[in-house]
């Protein structure tokens, strides 16, 4: 048993044998020594293949160093485009690729190849950040599963787009002729182009319908709105506004709508000015992204959350005989009154798709007068308007043999919809507009391979008022032509073919001067127009007195299933990008997987371990995953993440071919709406599965009990701004004469683990930007993972409830500290033990505090790793980085094995050519997006985070060419660009004037593991949590 | 037989002196000759067959003298130098032959490694245009900057594409050297970009294809190198680095591009602190320090991330 306060995972708590074992060693492997030392003789190489392989070794290198020198050819444009400098990157303004409803950002472009994405800092309506999978989606454009041109009848072989034209007017022309409909079927793009073009297609065909479809529905929001306000939206959600945060269910962080916006609105009000910070309850069965920040998480059954937002109506006056449900430790109370106390400042959201709970929701923050401040109706939320109920009303239509043909836009109901695939084959002609091979192209007789996102012109309008343009930043890889292009070409309208996007542009212009008007240049350079209206706030329609009656009977039940998404993968749509699936889960850390999440009495009293694989049934069907034990998760609770299991064609080489299950059948649409909660669900082991393995990140480096998080309630921190960082600065002896550091440049990091959420997107910038190789999970169980920058994760159990514990905890070896909320296990045990009305011994798993803390290299300035590299591969800089060379280094790792940080990484491989690592970074495609500026390392190589030193260089270097002094903030690493929480500043310490120099004079600042006198560079500012130092309001 | 044991002897001194002072001289076509690897194994065969021979003669000299069993003198190796090996332990005598013949060959080796593996000084690729630096550069004192464009802006000093080459081409074909007609150099540009020379147009629909240049200098992907930094920044010339390219008819690698190249240059050159705003402070350090100018290595341009990352 541990006797820390921070645990990251349960193994690590229990300290069981294997995890003893495999963390002694710095590398959990050894060299494969046993299989040539044993004696086994079918596995001992003897003298005799000793020789051999020698002989054969000398003989090969002696043949292959008679090569020539390969000849290297330097091929120039034939006619330069004005704009292109070779080697000097474009930047261009787009949209998201996998933020399907339009997002704004950057491109980077070298040479014609997109190769990186940026946030559009411009765009302060949307944050200026960006998601791990919005940088991921770049990958979709080197798919090498990606469609060719036009097709039909699935074959993977292209003709030309005339012919195929004609094949396709002359089939809508019969399906016209015969009397049957056209259906579109249109994803969750809010293209007006595509708008347009529908609509032309409609006039020409006017028996065609639309139906949108999204695979994650948000329309017990529209519904309900429309039945409250006459306005069938999701409205726009401020998050910035709001001094108190009450969610139930809602992952606003992680999945829900905008996870990106609602991430850098959310993060003004978390770090603590005068005093005062956000408040955040969130009431949750699973340990979602949001969950992990919640100053005060409350595990409830998300099917019971009805009865909750009754007891919250009611607690802040709502006229309502119907008690609801009260959590135990009063915390509906405390939420009611922080939120009275905010007014209009405050926000209540819930992740149920019930009408009526979210009618309930409408009728907590009318009450609160939020509508006008903090939820905005007027500029609305534009994406995600898909109605289930009208998509399952198609379905039954094409079964009936309603539609002639259907064409897909930027959909794949036949991988999401457990109907959609006999739907589809009812209806004779069926044309995909797909960029990749899918389940729906699968299924489709013709082809229309549409362009990719960054080889077309669009506008789309993810909020009423805000249009975002896209833009070309590459001539087109493959033949396709724009969705809008195709569909007005079979109107009849002759468009150019193939490469040749005039027609797009033009038509992109029109609609452009049509819809919003202005100056098409202009709005191409800055990629956003905004056009809003003034706020107003809505009239109510309805009570909540009457919505309490109706949600009254809604009660919870003994077991439930949640099926959620994952913060890497989303809704599985663009999942065909391997960054998303290394990147690990913000909050379990699995990687390249989904799985069954359970609570750990659940597991306890049933037996399951972590890798057990069990079949779950519900009332929609049954599937069989292995379980993965979720500290924090609710007791009777399960989770299943969607966007898992594609069924591709044979000859699709896709990387979530054979990850996890699809779960999308289990979807409950009993009701007539998909409910993602499944009630009364059983679980039975699979008989005979042998135990699975995750690729699990988390648990690969010790901390070893040592003082690395450091956090502090606000009360405290208002006493005395320094708390949290207790533990006194050890004097500084140091073995080597100090470099004296203050005069040019000093390059430092600070991170705030106040704002820092964990959202991850940094780790796959961050990989991006440094040609990062993905090493797959295999590798990933063989803790081998490749990411520069990690986020670690902790856990912390919170003191029980009704107890006046006063236990007094060690901290730092040291130093003795009140009682407080942190506890170890033993204590808690303990406490546990003695409270009677505890059933069940493992259920303070439930109430568990999370910490994020990213973890690069330190850039110690007496760094550790430095002393002992036998041919000097890592020194140190004038400017304070720890440099790595590359070709000095001959792979001894112990710069690796002196790291207190564990933040360097091994090449194992060279997986830039071995095809066992098929992702992208082996095939000529995939190479494309590689950064010319960094080195793409070889086998037997460390490497570590850098400082983005690439970046560094190039910003010195423009202010030498310019001949003027630097100003250090005009550049910034990876990470800390895409920081939608801007968590992560970097900067000169000795450029007074700049953002690190004062965020170093912080109070809260502290740095991890300064005790060891390695002085690193990279500077953390405790965590304060909004909460007071007793328990009382917590949950239990 | 003392002739033909002599002859073996010498041919194949011959032939392993001459392969060695082969390889030394001309060591940078080492690798493509293959008569060369031919002879190698040529010269192996023989010094086994000389072997062998050795053998059978020894061998059947002692049959001799058993047979005649006459006292023979014993050969100067008996009496002078057996004993002398004879006295000597094995063990230590084969390890001290060994670790100078490996001693021998690492020295060789690493010699050869580090200053011919990889190294093309002097590489004068045939290029697909006979382009002349000497015309161009040297006669017509054209600015390297004119094709060479990107090379105050950019990490590569870049190939000119070919709309650079037809600003002037478009009108001069060196027509009085070719008997009126186009130089069969200058057609080549023509014929990649599409141009009708004889009609001064360009051709519509042209299916245009790109000159691919043999690359001389290749850098490794390790090492970073900017143009910018040296021609802008450091105000280097470029023929410090390439050479009188002026007067070159083909261009050939001048410099050695080896890294003790760069550090030796980084070490001599002083930065000019005084006329560039970025070195503000370092120049007043510089002057409250005494000193009347830093080199580069005292910025910090030896520093391995400088260059390697």
């Amino acid at each position: 048993m541990s006797s820390n306060n921070y645990w990251k995972g349960i193994e690590e708590l229990d300290q069981t044998q294997e995890f003893v074992s495999t963390n002694e060693n710095e590398f959990s492997e050894g060299l494969p020594l046993e299989q040539v030392f044993s004696n086994d003789d079918s596995t001992r190489a003897n003298r005799r293949d000793f020789l051999k392989y020698f002989g054969f070794g000398l003989g090969a290198v002696t043949l292959a160093a008679c090569n020539k020198t390969p000849i290297k050819k330097a091929i120039p444009y034939v006619e330069k485009p004005d704009q292109v400098t070779p080697g000097v990157p474009l930047y261009y303004a787009s949209s998201s690729v996998s933020n399907e409803e339009g997002f704004p950002i950057l491109v980077k472009v070298r040479e014609g190849r997109p190769i990186k994405f940026e946030p559009n800092k411009e765009a302060t309506y949307f944050g200026g950040g960006l998601d791990g999978l919005g940088h991921s989606a770049l990958l979709s454009l080197y798919d090498t599963n990606r469609l060719k041109g036009a097709m039909v009848f699935g074959k993977r072989k292209t003709q030309d787009w005339k012919s195929f034209d004609k094949t396709i007017i002359a089939e809508l022309d019969k399906v016209s002729a015969a009397g049957k409909s056209i259906a579109i079927v249109r994803g969750g793009s809010t293209s007006i182009v595509i708008n347009e073009a529908i609509q032309a297609f409609s006039d020409k065909y006017p028996s065609t319908q639309v139906i949108k479809y999204n695979p994650i529905s948000y329309s017990g929001i529209t519904r309900a709105n429309h039945a409250s306000f006459n306005q069938a939206v999701i409205p726009a959600y401020n998050f910035d506004q709001a001094d108190v945060i009450v969610s139930f269910g809602a992952d606003f962080l992680g999945t829900w709508i905008s996870p990106i916006k609602f991430h850098s609105d959310y993060s003004k009000n978390r770090v603590p000015k005068d005093g005062k910070m956000s408040k955040h309850f969130q009431f949750e069965s699973l340990m979602s992204l949001s969950g992990s920040n919640a100053d005060v998480r409350v595990p409830i059954k998300m099917s019971n959350v009805s009865q909750h937002l009754i007891a919250l109506y009611r607690e802040l006056g709502g006229n309502t005989p119907h008690q609801g449900m009260e959590v135990a430790g009063n915390n509906i109370k405390a939420a009611a009154k922080e939120l009275k106390l905010a007014g209009k400042r405050s926000l209540v959201v819930c992740g149920s798709n019930n009408e009526a709970d979210q009618m309930m929701v409408n009728a907590i923050n009318m009450m609160l007068g939020n509508y006008g401040t903090t939820i905005d109706l007027s500029n609305y939320y534009n994406g995600q308007l898909a109605d289930e109920a009208a998509f399952n009303g198609f379905i039954q239509e094409a079964l009936s043999g309603k539609y002639g043909a259907v064409i897909t836009l930027d959909a794949n109901p036949v991988y999401s919809h457990p109907d959609a695939e006999n739907a589809f084959s009812k209806i004779p002609v069926r044309i995909s507009t797909a960029i990749t091979a899918d389940e729906t192209t699968t299924n489709a007789t013709h082809v229309a391979t549409n362009l990719h996102p960054l080889e077309s012109w669009d506008i789309k309008q993810p909020y009423k008022g805000r249009f975002i343009m896209s833009q070309p930043t590459i001539s087109p890889v493959f033949e396709g032509r724009h969705a809008a292009s195709s569909l007005l070409s079979w109107t009849g309208v002759n468009v150019a073919d193939k490469k040749d996007i005039s027609h797009a542009y033009t038509y992109t212009k029109q609609v452009f001067d049509r819809v919003i008007g202005g100056d098409f240049n202009e709005a191409i350079e800055r990629g956003i127009v905004e056009k809003i209206i003034p706020v107003a706030t809505p009239s109510f329609n309805i009570t909540g007195g009457v919505i309490a009656d109706q949600l009254s009977s809604k009660k919870g039940s003994a077991t439930e299933l949640i099926l959620y998404q994952k913060v890497g993968v989303r809704d599985g749509a663009y999942g065909n990008t391997p960054w998303a699936h290394e990147m690990p889960d913000p909050v379990s850390k699995v990687t390249w997987d989904n799985y069954l999440s359970m609570s750990m009495p659940d597991a306890k009293a049933n037996g399951f371990v972590t890798g057990d694989v069990v079949s779950i049934k519900t009332s929609s069907g049954s599937i069989e995953l292995p379980i993965l034990i979720q500290p924090g998760q609710a007791k009777s609770t399960y989770g299943i993440a969607l966007g898992y299991g594609r069924q591709l064609p044979e000859d699709v080489k896709n990387d979530l071919k054979d990850l996890g299950k699809n779960a999308y059948p289990l979807i409950d649409m009993k009701d007539g709406y998909a409910n993602f909660i499944s009630k009364d669900v059983s679980i039975t082991k699979v008989d005979g599965a042998k135990l699975y393995e995750f690729g699990i990140t988390q648990t690969h480096y010790s901390i070893e009990g040592r003082d690395i998080i450091r956090e502090a309630s606000i009360e405290e921190y208002r006493k005395d701004p320094k708390a949290g960082s207790y533990v006194h600065k050890p004097k500084m002896i140091s073995l080597w004469d100090d470099y004296d550091y203050s005069k040019g440049h000093h390059w430092a990091m600070a991170i705030d683990l106040n704002s820092c959420t964990g959202c991850s997107a940094c780790i796959v910038s961050c990989s991006i930007e440094n040609n990062v190789p993905i090493v797959g999970r295999d590798e990933v169980r063989r803790r081998r993972e490749m990411h520069w920058l990690r986020i670690d994760r902790y856990y912390s159990f919170e003191a029980p409830t009704k107890k006046d514990l006063n236990l007094s905890i060690v901290h730092g070896g040291d130093q003795t500290v009140e009682a407080g909320d942190l506890m170890t296990q033993e204590k808690v045990m303990e406490a546990y033990s003695a409270d009677s009305d505890t059933e069940t011994a493992y259920d303070y798993y439930q109430n568990v505090r999370v910490a994020h803390q990213p973890m690069m290299c330190q850039h110690c300035d007496n760094a550790p790793c430095e002393t002992v590299c036998p041919v000097l591969a890592t020194t140190h800089s004038s400017e304070g980085l720890n440099q790595m060379t590359y070709n000095r280094c001959i792979g001894t790792k112990y710069c690796g094995n002196n790291c207190p940080y564990k933040v360097r990484r091994f090449n194992w491989f060279r997986y830039n050519e071995n095809e066992k690592f098929d992702y992208h970074f082996s095939n000529d495609l995939g190479k494309m997006v590689i950064n010319p500026d960094v080195t793409v390392r070889s086998r037997g190589v460390m490497e570590k985070c850098s400082f983005c030193v690439q970046r560094i260089q190039s910003a010195k270097l423009s202010a030498k060419r310019d001949n003027r002094k630097m100003n250090t903030d005009e550049f910034t690493t990876a990470c800390a660009q895409t920081c939608p929480s801007n968590a992560i500043i970097f900067g000169d310490l000795n450029d007074k004037n700049s953002e690190i120099a004062k965020l170093y004079q912080n109070d809260r600042s502290y740095h991890v593991l300064e005790e060891l006198g390695i002085k690193p560079s990279v500077q953390y500012m405790t965590k304060i949590r909004n909460i007071k130092k007793s328990n009382n309001q917590t949950a239990h | 037989m003392h002739t033909s044991k002599k002859q073996i002897v010498f041919t194949s001194i011959f032939l392993t002196t001459s392969t060695l002072s082969y390889s030394t001289n001309n060591m940078s076509s080492f690798y493509s000759e293959s008569t060369f690897i031919a002879l190698i194994i040529l010269s192996v065969v023989l010094v086994a067959i000389t072997a062998l021979l050795f053998g059978i003669k020894k061998h059947l000299t002692s049959l001799n003298n058993e047979k005649n069993s006459e006292d023979v003198e014993p050969s100067f190796y008996v009496r002078k130098i057996q004993p002398i090996l004879q006295s000597w332990n094995p063990t230590i005598a084969t390890l001290v032959i060994a670790t100078g013949v490996l001693l021998f060959l690492g020295a060789f080796g690493y010699k050869f490694g580090m200053e011919e593996v990889g190294v093309q000084q002097g590489y004068a690729p045939t290029q697909p245009i006979n382009f002349s630096h000497k015309i161009h550069a040297g006669q017509y004192e054209m600015d390297c900057k004119y094709c060479h464009s990107t090379v105050e802006k950019s990490k590569s000093a870049s190939i000119p594409s070919l709309n650079t080459c037809m600003n002037c081409h478009k009108y001069v074909k060196a027509e009085e050297k070719y008997n009126g007609k186009t130089s069969p150099e200058i057609q080549k540009i023509y014929d990649a970009i599409g141009f009708d020379g004889e009609n001064m147009e360009y051709i519509e629909g042209y299916e245009q294809k790109p000159i691919e240049w043999v690359r001389i200098h290749n850098l490794p992907d390790l090492a970073y190198f900017n143009h910018s930094q040296h021609v802008v920044v450091g105000k280097v010339e470029c023929q410090t680095c390439h050479g009188p390219v002026e007067e070159m008819e083909k261009v050939y690698q001048y410099s050695t591009l080896q890294m003790n190249w760069c550090i030796d240059c980084h070490r001599e050159r002083s930065i000019d602190t005084e006329n560039n705003d970025y070195y503000e402070e370092a120049h007043k350090n510089m002057l409250a320090e005494g000193k009347d100018y830093i080199t580069v290595a005292e910025n910090g341009g030896l520093e391995c991330s400088k260059c390697h990352y």
